[in-house]
């Protein structure tokens, strides 16, 4: 079963709406957008509006953008896009009925004995990145991945430095957040090894984009690249608490960030993102562990299937601490439902805890998890061959069987997937082995990756190029007074090592 | 006559009502009441709302609905205190805001209104608060407790410039500092110089109180 450049289902999505609903949420949409309006801080972005039909109130910032305009920009996307990877055997056709899935971050890495946080060295994040550039189930590696930062690192240079970490240590394709400008050092990173990024706009819930968002998806346009359009809106916090509402403000977020895309760069290739969770009204933290946003992501999904553009879904952030009982089901309802309902896009491994922490071993079961919902996609096939109606005819009842049979050698490993760490010995298998639980078999198939796994390199002058890139951006950000001194001299202590940038 | 309006006032805020919390408190002023008491009142059913969150049998709906009636009749009985030059009981005052670059609002109107409900006069400047604006808080408020919220890593360091911000002021002893938000860690907190951090906005309204010796 190869899944190197996706999952494609084969059977129609599941419906959680009726088509009328999908148009009475289509319809509010377009009211919020006309009525309402949105807050877009960034006085280029409101007259390319402006001259485009839509109301624009300087003063307040405010866009109401018409129905028509609207539409007219849902059509002018692309439905599916290719997404160029460093290794074209891995680029990957987003959209459609595929479901790529990418790297869930964490602000630190955990120690796998205690599930307690701490901050990844520079080598647990390089090492990180090639453990999860092996698993076949992730397609791509979404931003800050698999760490938000790592060890000497100042926190202005981290989405950079993981970028760069990325590049050298993967193949395949990358995307890239913004803070800072960071995405101009991003976009002169990639252009500079000759590889295509995914870029970010990210709102603020409710209806507001800032001005460095704006940017971004600016740069992005103008580079040439693909962009991610994502909110991030808690129900009942920054979102209404009714699943309903909450598509609605998702969606006219989302869509006004796609005609300003569109209105940058006609046929910019676009990949929205439903990014709900609701909020614990204990804490006010997301519930992400939630199955509301399974069923969010769902009636979205069917939404943007009306629309004919690709969705990314909540990223997969399990509530639980560690990777127990809670972690799984909370990520195999995310996952499945992702694929049942034509999710194309979804950040789901390695996440332990929320945002908070990210570990190889949990990658590495979650590309078993992956691996069976992308086995469910592939759906049942009925053939001759597959009914098997002879063989049957052939074997007969009882004493008979089809264990020696040539269609079954062929058959099981087509219809079976095998996962790598869950645990299926028979008792007794389980003694002889220590009592082996599938975190211990994970854990030794990350030492086998860790000692075997070499990602293709970067070129002697696509590595010189990556690295000028990061001086360049460690100067700006020094000369903005973003990195102090002490941090410049622990930064330049940490790059110390022989095996830098590796170690 | 007086402990019905007061009465009524404490229930509007139990009703998450602005409106009605806004016209008793316009009430108790036109009837000539102890705006001090007023506050009481209000105070009162601030707490009630405060300790139900912190058992668990309320929720975060409630407590901002609470905040919200209590925001809207403070500026009337405020003013009442200004004119009467009537006196308060307050455990302490508190500056509280989200800092630049941050618009996160919940944490911080979460341990705002927690902070009432212990007792404390809380000036809340909002979201998205350069440290020039911090600094002409704690000039406007003389706070004892300045209390700061960052949710990201990338803004977290900005609160390291708000206290180097009031250092080069020379208030920074005029005033203790407490830092929360989920990009914060006690570790952090110690390296900027904080006073005071808690995870949690029940610890963070318990640990202003420790920060004021109450």
């Amino acid at each position: 079963m190869s899944f190197t450049r996706g999952f494609a289902r084969q059977f129609p999505p599941l419906k959680v709406l009726t088509e009328e609903q999908v148009e009475e949420i289509h319809r509010g949409t377009l009211q919020v957008l006309w009525s309402t309006g949105v807050y877009i801080e960034h006085e280029r972005a409101l007259k390319l509006l402006e001259s485009n039909g839509c109301k624009v109130d300087y003063d307040a910032m405010r866009v109401r953008m018409p129905p028509a305009l609207v539409e007219e920009c849902i059509r002018q996307a692309p439905s599916c896009f290719p997404a160029p990877a460093r290794d074209p055997q891995q680029t990957l056709m987003i959209g459609g009925n595929n479901l790529c899935l990418a790297v869930a971050p964490g602000h630190k890495t955990v120690d796998p004995e205690t599930w307690e946080p701490r901050e990844a060295t520079r080598k647990e994040n390089y090492d990180a990145v090639r453990i999860l550039d092996a698993l076949p189930t992730v397609h791509f590696f979404s931003p800050y991945t698999p760490y938000f930062g790592f060890q000497g690192v100042p926190s202005c240079m981290a989405m950079l430095e993981s970028l760069a970490a990325r590049i050298r240590n993967s193949t395949k394709f990358q995307c890239v957040g913004f803070s800072n400008d960071s995405e101009v050092f991003a976009i002169e990173m990639a252009q500079a090894v000759g590889i295509e990024i995914l870029g970010t706009c990210a709102w603020a819930p409710p209806l507001a984009l800032y001005r460095d968002a704006v940017e971004s998806t600016f740069r992005i346009a103008e580079a040439g690249f693909c962009l991610r359009v994502i909110s991030g809106q808690m129900m009942g916090g920054t979102a209404p608490a009714s699943i309903a509402g909450a598509i609605v403000t998702n969606n006219a977020e989302v869509l006004s960030g796609l005609v300003l895309a569109q209105l940058i760069r006609p046929g910019m290739r676009v990949l929205a993102k439903d990014f709900t969770a609701p909020m614990n009204m204990n804490t006010g933290a997301p519930a992400f562990g939630g199955i509301e946003i399974a069923l969010h992501n769902a009636a979205c999904n069917q939404v943007f299937q009306r629309y004919g553009v690709p969705l990314d879904n909540t990223t997969a952030y399990p509530n639980s601490k560690m990777p127990d009982y809670q972690s799984a089901s909370e990520k195999a309802f995310r996952v499945f439902t992702a694929g049942l309902s034509g999710g194309n896009t979804l950040l789901f491994h390695g996440s332990v805890h929320g945002e908070l922490t990210h570990h190889p071993i949990q990658a590495i079961l979650d590309d078993d998890m992956a691996g069976m919902v992308g086995r469910f996609m592939q759906g049942v096939t009925v053939n001759e061959e597959a009914l098997a109606l002879d063989l049957i005819e052939q074997v007969g009842p009882v004493p008979g069987h089809f264990l020696n049979a040539a269609h079954t050698r062929k058959w099981w490993k087509l219809e079976q997937f095998l996962p790598q760490s869950a645990d299926r010995l028979t008792y007794p298998e389980w003694l002889n082995s220590g009592k082996r639980s599938c975190v211990d078999i994970a854990r030794q198939r990350m030492d086998a990756i860790l000692s075997s796994h070499r990602p293709q390199p970067l070129t002697p002058s696509q590595e010189e190029a990556v690295e000028r890139v990061l001086e360049r951006a460690r100067a700006h950000y020094r000369k903005q007074g973003l990195i102090t001194d002490d941090e410049m001299g622990q930064y330049r202590e940490s790059m110390k090592s022989p095996n830098y940038p590796y170690e | 006559m007086s402990s019905d309006i007061l009465g009524n006032l404490k229930k509007a805020i139990l009703d998450y009502d602005p409106d009605a919390a806004a016209e008793w408190a316009r009430k108790a002023v036109e009837a000539g009441l102890d705006p001090a008491d007023a506050l009481s009142a209000m105070t009162d059913a601030i707490r009630v709302i405060g300790e139900g969150f912190s058992a668990g049998d309320l929720f975060l709906p409630d407590l901002v609905g609470g905040a919200d009636a209590m925001t809207a009749a403070t500026p009337i009985i405020e003013e009442a205190i200004q004119r009467t030059g009537a006196k308060r009981e307050t455990v302490g005052v508190v500056v509280i805001g989200t800092v630049y670059g941050d618009i996160h609002t919940i944490g911080k109107t979460m341990v705002a209104t927690l902070l009432q409900a212990e007792g404390f006069t809380v000036h809340d400047i909002g979201i998205n608060v350069t440290a020039d604006a911090f600094v002409a808080g704690v000039r406007k408020y003389k706070p004892d407790i300045l209390a700061m919220s960052a949710l990201m890593t990338m803004t977290s360091p900005e609160q390291r410039k708000v206290i180097a911000t009031l250092q080069t002021e020379g208030l920074r002893d005029s005033v203790k500092i407490m830092v929360g938000g989920g990009a914060i860690t006690q570790e952090f907190a110690d390296s900027i110089g904080a006073d005071g951090y808690d995870p949690t906005a029940p610890g963070a309204a318990k640990l202003a109180r420790a920060l004021v010796g109450r």
